[in-house]
């Protein structure tokens, strides 16, 4: 990998493959640094994130803090490229779910399987009278 | 217990359903009169006919007849029976009994590896139906309560909501507890058809094993079975039909046990009576006994677990089939006198035991397989 | 469809192994959250708002697949059971879980149940966070008019509530008892005609509260709500009346009440102040003295004349403090065997531990407002929340959804609450929409607009975000760690249902 995670000038600096992080997990991730932090996204090329904090306050971060906020970040992203995997994943079973939720039952899926006996048994043919 | 006896048959051609007298004032056409010894003369009026031990016995008026019966001492008055061509005479109802049952199929879409009362593949279905239906009409007014069992009781079909619905006609006072694994009614029209019913003395005994479908699926030997009863739960919840769920304890049943309780809090939490039960030791049960005997002394901790968690949400626990002793003593509120008169049985040192009259002891044939932690309490 | 299929010839014994439906152990993820409740534990939550605990690195492997159905077995079976993953693209009890989806969002059934009648804006007390009262004798312009109390009680009977409740706030509400008399005896006639249920509830400090009011409303079975914020010291200090003792009217109010109404029949409201966080253990002595049941550990609104005020300012991580050190003493007297709750708390684990849900105004989804409860004020505006009137005593008329003299369609499906429907959900807020504890929480875009200036706040930063995180995350570490605890929490979340 020829980009490196960094700190430099009070700023912390992580590279992401474009193949393996979503564009969307990486907005989420740092939606919850904009209260202490700008933030950055842009690409370092055309397969890799740069993504990027740095204080808002003036105060100077000390190493210790540089080091632990790049360790959080790191992790984070991968946190919030994991979360973004199950959302997308699962948004259309998600979206029947709660269709059906409010519905009345009419969606219903039929049973798995079936529940004859060795003689023969058919639950259907009570349906018509 | 016996419940049933045979002797030679004279004049029977079908199966005759109706209930035994000794007393001829009692008799009517419904009626079979008992014979344990001779009698001087048979009564003039019409009854259904003469159940004697008596080993000669001459018709007179074309009379049904059983007739050189080994006993009839487990026969009181009022008890209703089946009496067969080939002189079978089958005890149906014990007039003096809680626990009268109705064996509504030996057929089964399920193979417990624990059931009590293994399942045939032959077609019962028709000749059980036709017993019952002159049966019910013959049921005390009053009975109190009365079991549909099987085999699989919706296996019936359309039979089975019609025996329902005789039973709620003739016996409108009576409670009526159906055991059922529910499959069935994973298919929303038997859940509905039930519905329609609108029984509200009906509740209907479902077993689930499991909250992990391929356990509960092993348990009963049936594939899809776990999600079809959970369907079914929820199907018959639609139509506010009254539900108790049953869990039978085993080595199989065990290991997820506080998780099921979880479960059915979670996602079955409208079912009125949860049962835990101990292991019958009879039908499949002996075959399977190294894949299914735990001491219930062992398993304290996850039926502690379990039962206290659903009691605790406001749930109705109970136990069933566990004595006393091998219960610690915060579970015995529990405990219920859960096995029928027929086959409850004690071991000989609970003689000296003085809980003895709050306990439900054992089924007679748990009496060869049974805790090894079975202790009187001396008081 | 299925087919008679009497094709089993035989019925010997199969092995577990051939019940497996799925050999190949490929599985689908069903939606779920994901959160670090500590160093080494991680939680994910379904859509329902069942959990499980989870050492570090298992969600990963979870979405990375990595999970091996043999050596995994009883994970796998708990994630199967638990509707985390499926074997099948649309598990075979999605229906089972639409259900549950259903129950978790029944409020939503009943639409608005809580209508609040500022029945006098007048107050003798002068509490120093108080939001909105005022010490006069005009009754004219501070009292709620019959005119309006009409209204109120008519827009109240359109609701499709089977039951709804009235309560009576201030100011202090007993100063125009006559006024609710004649609210509550007409609202009752109403009842009866349209056959609703009717719950009357009056909130007072109690200072005017006496033998005759509370035979009248033992007869009328009101409930009575009042306020206590501790022992004396904290209490006077906060709720200032002048020549007198607020706490020793509320302590004589509250035995005369339950001796005539009888002891359930009266609860009592605790706010936190400044001066409230030094006294945690205290607090509860006090309400476990005086025989509650339990107690809520509110914080201080940030509304109205309180965000003026510095002296009711204080730090969301100062309240935690003072909650967990609160609870701890709580916890103790359950240990103890006694039956005594938190109920923030409580809410709270009735969403995580049952298959219920609670309707609480600003803990959930969509939000309570409109929804849950609506407040008539005394000069006849509408407002969304109790905190919205107090608002519009600043001026601020955001959530004033129109006047007594507008139409029920109008007010509770017009402009103004159709805004706010727009952001009244966390699942679709930045921030809370993939929050493992969402089902948990609640959206409040009340509180929003007091405290960051919008509707839709920025959870990054919001006093209600990080409080709620962290409360839930507490009641689930405390209870994954202690067994005593989770039955005792099992035990608080019962009752919220029952």
């Amino acid at each position: 990998m020829p980009f490196q995670n960094e700190i430099k000038d009070n700023e912390i600096i992580v590279f992401a493959d474009t193949s393996l992080f979503s564009k969307d997990s990486i907005f989420k991730c740092l939606y919850w640094y904009g209260d202490k932090f700008h933030t950055n996204v842009s690409f370092a090329d055309s397969n890799t994130f740069r993504v990027s904090v740095k204080p808002i306050s003036t105060n100077r971060l000390s190493q210790q803090e540089q080091e632990n906020l790049l360790l959080k970040l790191e992790r984070d992203l991968v946190d919030f490229n994991l979360r973004d995997i199950v959302t997308k994943e699962t948004q259309n079973v998600r979206d029947l779910l709660i269709a059906k939720a409010f519905s009345n039952g009419e969606f219903d899926e039929l049973p798995p399987g079936d529940v004859s006996d060795p003689v023969g048994f058919n639950v259907n043919q009570l349906k018509n009278d | 217990m016996l419940l049933r006896t045979k002797g030679k048959p004279i004049n029977i051609e079908t199966h005759l359903v109706g209930k035994v007298t000794r007393n001829p004032d009692q008799l009517d056409e419904n009626s079979f009169l008992l014979i344990d010894s001779s009698i001087s003369e048979l009564p003039s009026k019409n009854y259904m006919g003469v159940l004697s031990r008596q080993d000669e016995y001459e018709v007179k008026n074309g009379e049904y007849v059983v007739f050189k019966i080994p006993t009839l001492d487990h026969l009181t008055d009022g008890d209703i029976v089946s009496v067969g061509n080939d002189g079978n005479i089958n005890t149906l109802y014990r007039v003096n009994s809680f626990h009268n049952t109705l064996l509504a199929t030996e057929r089964c879409n399920s193979n417990c590896l624990m059931c009590s009362q293994p399942p045939r593949d032959k077609n019962d279905i028709p000749i059980h139906y036709q017993i019952h239906k002159k049966l019910i009409p013959l049921i005390p007014k009053d009975c109190f309560e009365l079991g549909i069992s099987g085999g699989e009781p919706t296996l019936m079909g359309d039979l089975f909501f019609d025996l329902l619905s005789q039973i709620k006609t003739e016996l409108p006072a009576t409670e009526i507890h159906v055991l059922t694994n529910g499959r069935s009614f994973a298919w929303n029209q038997m859940a509905e058809k039930l519905g329609e019913l609108d029984y509200r003395r009906l509740m209907l005994g479902i077993p689930l094993y499991a909250d992990y479908y391929q356990v509960h699926d092993y348990i009963v030997q049936a594939e899809n079975a776990f999600y079809q009863t959970i369907l079914g739960l929820h199907n018959l919840a639609r139509y506010n039909q009254r539900l108790e769920v049953r869990i039978v304890l085993h080595k199989q049943s065990i290991p997820r046990l506080t998780r099921l309780a979880k479960y059915i809090y979670k996602n079955l939490p409208f079912v009125e009576h949860v049962t835990f039960m101990g292991l019958e030791y009879i039908g499949y049960t002996p075959h399977n006994i190294q894949k299914l005997w735990i001491d219930p002394y062992d398993y304290h901790d996850e039926l502690g677990e379990a039962v206290e968690f659903l009691a605790g949400q406001g749930m109705h626990v109970s136990i069933y089939n566990t004595p006393l002793c091998v219960l610690p003593e915060r579970l015995w509120k529990f405990a219920r006198k859960s096995i029928s008169d027929w086959k409850n049985d004690y071991l000989p040192e609970c003689s000296r035991c003085s809980k003895l009259n709050d306990c439900g002891g054992l089924f007679t044939w748990n009496l060869k397989k049974h805790s090894e932690h079975i202790r009187p309490f001396t008081a | 469809m299925i087919d008679a299929k009497p094709d089993r010839k035989s019925r010997k014994f199969r092995e577990i192994d051939q019940f497996d439906l799925n050999e190949k152990s490929q599985y689908y993820l069903l939606p779920f959250r994901f959160h670090r409740i500590t160093d080494e534990k991680e939680i994910i939550v379904n859509e329902v708002g069942d959990y499980l605990t989870l050492s570090n690195g298992t969600f990963e492997r979870i979405v990375k697949r990595q999970l091996d159905k043999e050596k995994d077995a009883e994970l796998y079976g708990d994630l199967i059971a638990n509707f985390f993953i499926s074997e099948e693209p649309i598990p075979p009890l999605i229906d089972v879980l639409a259900t549950r989806y259903r129950t978790k969002k029944l409020f939503l059934n009943y639409f608005t149940g809580l209508h609040i009648f500022v029945i006098s804006l007048r107050c003798e007390h002068t509490c120093h966070y108080c939001q909105v009262s005022r010490v006069t004798q005009n009754r004219d312009l501070y009292d709620m008019s019959i005119a309006n109390i009409d209204k109120g009680i008519e827009i109240m009977f359109k609701s499709p509530n089977p039951h709804v409740t009235m309560e009576f706030q201030g100011g202090e509400a007993l100063l125009a008892f006559d006024n609710i008399k004649y609210a509550v005896e007409k609202a009752e006639r109403i009842a009866d005609e349209v056959g609703k249920g009717l719950t009357k509830v009056i909130c007072t400090n109690l200072a005017l509260i006496n033998e005759e009011i509370l035979e009248y409303c033992k007869e009328h079975e009101i409930l009575i709500s009042t306020s206590l914020d501790g022992p004396k010291y904290v209490h006077d200090k906060n709720r200032h009346k002048p020549h007198a003792s607020s706490y020793e009217l509320a302590i004589k109010g509250i035995e005369l009440s339950r001796k005539i109404l009888g002891h359930d029949r009266v609860s009592a409201l605790m706010t936190t102040t400044k001066l409230s966080l030094a006294y945690p253990v205290e607090i509860i002595d006090e309400y476990f003295n005086l025989g509650f049941q339990g107690i809520f550990l509110r914080n201080i609104s940030p509304y109205g004349f309180a965000l003026r005020t510095d002296k009711s300012k204080y730090e969301t991580e100062k309240f935690l403090t003072f909650y967990k050190k609160a609870l701890d003493r709580i916890l103790e007297y359950n240990f103890s065997g006694h039956y005594f709750t938190e109920d923030l708390a409580k809410i709270f684990l009735t969403k995580i531990l049952t298959p219920f849900n609670v309707g609480f105004v600003d803990l959930q989804s969509p939000a309570g407002l409109i929804n849950g409860v609506v407040v008539f004020n005394y000069d006849g505006g509408v407002y969304a929340t109790d905190e919205s009137r107090m608002l519009a005593e600043q001026k601020d008329y955001t959530f004033k959804l129109g006047t007594l003299d507008d139409s029920y369609n109008d007010l509770f499906f017009g402009k103004k609450a159709q805004e706010i429907a727009q952001l009244w959900a966390n699942e679709a807020l930045t921030g809370c929409s993939e929050c493992a504890f969402q089902q948990y929480c609640g959206a409040d875009p009340v509180h929003n607009h007091a405290t960051q200036g919008d509707m839709y706040g920025f959870r990054p930063n919001s006093d209600f975000c990080q409080k709620n995180m962290e409360i839930i995350r507490y009641l689930i570490v405390l209870m994954e760690s202690d067994n005593r605890i989770k039955k005792i929490f099992e035990s608080w979340a019962k009752t919220a249902t029952h």
